[in-house]
């Protein structure tokens, strides 16, 4: 591939990028391309993994129960986003199970990162 | 107090573009390999759709032509791990070097503190190598191994390297039971 038609792929890799972020903060888009609507679920999953990690090491949320209300508020957002914002039939994607499952462990890992992480430096004086 | 945690998180940053950098050394940049990987989402693709299409039929000519496609995706795929499998070797050994050197180096050192108590199959990983019997201590490999979960994951798909969904799932279908209507 020459030069020019790689910087040229990469013009259209940004414009795509930015048109996809646009896509995904407005109600009812139209997405014909299935990978793209995944990739925004799976990017936002991992937004949401950070800032609850945060979160909950901010409070500090303890035990078993901060695990739970993570895979809860997870879920539930992605749902609400899928079903209420974007109204889009899950049948196309293979069922809500399939959209629910797109990047959840990687989001739990960072999760469990930024929660572990935040805890230990706040609350723990000792190490 | 964030140090050792911040530490590894920045180690498993380092390892994970390194382990990036190498792959795409030894295997991504090589034509073999992106022919190979074009083919195989290609054909993933078509196969889904086609799955999509005569899913239910029971024509014999259609569930024919989908065995003899799913048959050439099989051999695509078979190549393409192999392609894969010598690199992984390499990278497999250096990084087991480069573990055990860090595990050293965190030998007995609690490098965090979980906010909750970890089930009992975890506690063998998030207390490995701690003295004392308190299990919210971390140790460095559970900290590394769950970093290295999120990053290298986020940074192969920010980096384009991480394997397209239509291949990763009719792979995957080729490892589990046939579904019932090509039975």
């Amino acid at each position: 591939m020459s030069i020019k038609n790689k910087s040229m792929d990469s013009a259209n890799k940004g414009k795509t990028v930015e048109s996809i972020w646009k896509k995904a903060f407005v109600a009812n888009t139209e997405w014909p391309d299935k990978e793209e609507f995944l990739d925004v679920i799976y990017w936002m999953r991992q937004a949401i993994g950070i800032v609850l990690g945060l979160f909950w090491g901010l409070l500090p949320m303890k035990g078993f129960l901060g695990l739970l209300l993570f895979v809860i508020v997870n879920a539930a957002v992605i749902y609400f986003y899928v079903n209420n914002f974007q109204n889009i039939d899950e049948e196309e994607y293979g069922g809500m199970w399939e959209i629910t499952k797109e990047g959840f462990m990687t989001s739990f890992a960072g999760f469990l990162v930024t929660w572990i992480i935040v805890y230990t430096g706040l609350y723990n004086e000792s190490l | 107090m964030w140090s050792d945690s911040l530490l590894i998180v920045f180690i498993s940053i380092c390892t994970a573009f390194l382990g990036e950098g190498l792959t795409w050394i030894l295997v991504y940049r090589t034509e073999k390999y992106q022919k190979l990987k074009v083919e195989v989402e290609r054909q993933s693709k078509k196969l889904e759709k086609r799955k999509e299409a005569h899913g239910d039929s029971l024509d014999k000519q259609h569930k024919k032509k989908i065995e003899r496609e799913e048959e050439r995706l099989k051999n695509n795929n078979r190549d393409l791990s192999l392609v894969k499998m010598k690199s992984m070797f390499a990278i497999g050994f250096a990084f087991t070097a480069l573990l055990s050197m860090f595990n050293s180096i965190f030998d007995g050192r609690v490098v965090a503190k979980l906010p909750f108590y970890p089930i009992s199959w975890i506690q063998g990983l998030s207390h490995r190598n701690l003295p004392g019997d308190d299990y919210t201590d971390c140790s460095f490999i559970f900290l590394y191994i769950l970093c290295t979960m999120s990053i290298r994951q986020n940074i192969q798909k920010l980096l384009g390297f991480a394997p397209s969904r239509a291949a990763s799932k009719q792979g995957g279908a080729l490892f589990a039971a046939p579904p019932a209507q090509f039975k």
